[in-house]
């Protein structure tokens, strides 16, 4: 488990705890701000456990065979995840993924999670 | 905007004002675009005008909000149904059991209100996921474990009474048994603390279960009668070992006495652990190696194996049998597990091995002895429920694999429960596969081993899929309710179902002129007489609806 990744689960920690999601990040001060620390809590908490790295994520099991040859099956490294693509499947669900409601990802976590999931996307 | 049914728009329209009064706007959700979210995103009537729709939902934050919500909702008759998480995917998802009836969604009602380390309880609200409190418990480095289901992103609350199952002791696998304390709301409004809950300023709310007088706590289960607001689970102490082994048998009639022995061994506390029955000689795998067997392929099995697997009956042949014995593939083996100082449980794979021998050629094997705690990377090697720690690598089934290309939308869980006898498994093989034959449903692999979840029977599970094709949804619903009348037939029910087949499920527990189902309605009418709450959950309807919509 990267320090990020254990951060990161501190935050969801703390937003189960408070009944709030509310980023409480502390950075060092050399550190650069993070302008994804909220979209990757929300990734951590609601989408690693099927999509993180590995064979045990069956998220990323799927994508792998259904993108065999074209493209890794780790949602993290795509290039071609634009945010709206993002928003639209966690909200409609596809396959055995199950649509997320407004209490469990709200609007503007939502919009936090396609922003970090679509970072290295072009035009995004 | 949607409207339940027999209410009127500008009644329904009033509610909502006064519910949006409760909880805030931003909780209360009514167009469809919101309401798609709480469909059962595995549901059988996927996209028929069947298919469960709420007329809005509404989330509370705390036990006085769902209070001003039940009373609104019983002052202007709207029905309402409750939700946990939601998750409870195969058995209705966050869909109502009545179309049209309002999801009072408890997600936002989040709070581990204690894990006490030294008792080994927790308290908690239904929002809380076994996620939450597992996460919880590892923060504050708290030495005990919960039992959690396949997937763990479930309500610890919404999993208990609808009684589902773990993967951990005896004690703590049948998630309705290890509660401990509830507090509800009734759908008077009132609220309900059962157990010690009910003395002011109890001090022994989770630690002693049944208070004095009845015993309330079974009727808030599968039922329609409160919403739990917080529940008590009794949790393990983190044990110090664990001990995984395996006794294989050779001969297909070894099924009998193992499973004999084996409840002679969990009844007398002997084993504690989940007990998983495979066999590597039919192909049949134990149900903590599903994921396993899913991530990285079924065994590889050589030409003449899979000939003679052609050939089998109820999963035997002379020929099977007399190829796993030349080769030495077990016809069944049996996982067992054991928790706790490893001088104990030592002892006890000692007792169980001296028991199995006397099945001629039963061999034993440890595969594994942990020194407890491990890190995560360790846990990642084995089913993590039976280690307590949750995951969703359950999900691999029905996922796309490289071995299933084709993903379902989802599926049912067919889950009678049965005789803890090897006759029982023999019985009901040649019952439902008959029946899936009849019914051209694609439940079987050539044989089928049932699941250990609770002491003393079996839970026979068979997944059926959900598909995109409704004429297909369409026959496996009707098929599925046949395979409940079957079971009846043979004095076999279901333990759990989704509404779609509550009535058909229902109907089976109907000794005496359904004298069961006349006193869930007697208690309906008692306890919801405007009938408000869950309409057709579990098949009790309020007077009102009975007859009319059962």
């Amino acid at each position: 488990m990267s320090g990020v990744g254990c951060r990161a689960r501190r935050i969801a920690i703390a937003g189960i705890v408070l009944g709030a999601m509310a980023p409480l990040v502390t950075l060092a001060a050399d550190e650069p701000p993070d302008a994804h620390a909220a979209g990757r809590a929300v990734y951590t908490r609601w989408c690693a456990p099927c999509h993180a790295v590995g064979v045990t994520h069956p998220g990323t099991n799927a994508l792998t065979v259904k993108y065999a040859g074209v493209k890794s099956g780790v949602l993290l490294e795509w290039r071609d995840l634009p945010a709206p693509v993002v928003a639209g499947i966690v909200r409609t669900g596809i396959a055995v993924m199950p649509p997320f409601r407004k209490v469990e990802i709200g609007d503007a976590e939502l919009d936090a999670l396609a922003r970090y999931l679509a970072r290295n996307t072009p035009g995004s | 905007m949607r409207v339940p049914p027999g209410v009127t728009p500008s009644t329904f329209a009033a509610a909502l004002a006064q519910f949006t009064q409760v909880v805030g706007k931003e909780w209360v959700f009514s167009s469809d675009q919101d309401l798609a979210l709480y469909r059962d995103a595995y549901s059988p009537f996927l996209n028929e005008p069947e298919e469960r729709w709420a007329a809005a939902a509404v989330a509370p934050a705390s036990s006085a909000e769902v209070q001003q919500l039940v009373r609104v909702a019983n002052e202007q008759r709207i029905p309402i149904y409750p939700i946990s998480t939601g998750r409870n995917l195969g058995y209705g998802g966050a869909a109502p059991a009545w179309s049209g009836s309002v999801v009072v969604d408890l997600k936002r009602m989040n709070r581990i209100i204690e894990v006490n380390e030294k008792q080994a309880y927790a308290l908690v609200e239904p929002g809380v996921s076994y996620f939450d409190l597992h996460q919880y418990i590892q923060e504050h480095k708290l030495k005990v474990w919960i039992d959690c289901p396949d997937p763990g992103w479930g309500s610890l609350i919404g999993n208990a009474i609808d009684r589902g199952g773990g993967y951990t002791t005896a004690a703590h696998r049948n998630h309705f048994d290890s509660h401990c304390g509830m507090e509800l709301v009734l759908p008077s409004g009132e609220l309900l603390r059962t157990g010690m809950g009910a003395i002011p300023d109890s001090k022994t709310w989770q630690s002693y279960k049944t208070g004095c007088g009845p015993w309330v706590d079974g009727i808030f289960s599968q039922s329609n009668f409160g919403i739990v607001t917080k529940m008590g689970f009794w949790l393990m102490p983190e044990p110090e070992a664990y001990l995984r082994c395996t006794v294989a048998v050779p001969r297909y009639s070894d099924l009998s006495p193992l499973v004999d022995t084996l409840s002679y061994l969990e009844s007398s506390r002997t084993t504690q652990g989940f007990p998983d029955i495979e066999s590597p000689l039919i192909g049949y795998p134990p149900i903590g190696q599903i994921q396993l067997w899913n991530e990285t392929g079924p065994p590889n099995f050589s030409e003449e194996h899979h000939r003679l697997l052609g050939g089998v009956t109820q999963g035997y042949s002379p020929e099977l049998e007399a190829f796993g014995l030349k080769s030495g593939i077990p016809y069944w083996r049996l996982w067992l597990s054991f928790y706790g100082p490893m001088e104990v449980i030592e002892a006890q794979w000692r007792a169980t091995q001296r028991r199995f021998a006397a099945i001629e050629g039963a061999s034993f094997k440890v595969v594994n002895r942990l020194e407890l705690p491990v890190d995560p990377a360790t846990i990642e090697n084995f089913h993590e429920p039976e280690l307590g720690v949750p995951s969703l690598r359950i999900f691999s089934l029905g996922g796309r694999t490289p071995w299933n290309p084709t993903p379902s939308h989802g599926h049912m869980w067919f889950s009678p429960i049965i005789p803890r006898t090897g006759a029982a498994i023999l019985e009901a093989n040649r019952v439902f596969s008959a029946a899936a034959r009849d019914l051209d449903m694609p439940l079987f692999r050539s044989f089928t081993l049932p699941a250990c979840f609770w002491e003393r029977c079996f839970v026979f599970i068979l997944a059926t899929p959900v598909t995109a094709d409704p004429a297909t949804n369409k026959r496996y619903r009707e098929g599925f309710k046949k395979l409940i009348e079957i079971g009846g037939q043979h004095g076999w029910g279901e333990y759990r179902t989704a509404p779609v087949f509550q009535k058909a499920v229902m109907d089976v527990y109907s000794f005496n002129n359904h004298a069961l189902q006349r006193l869930h309605e007697t208690l309906k009418d008692a306890i919801d007489p405007n009938g408000i709450m869950s309409p057709g959950r579990y098949d009790i309807w309020p007077r009102h609806l009975r007859g009319v919509k059962s």
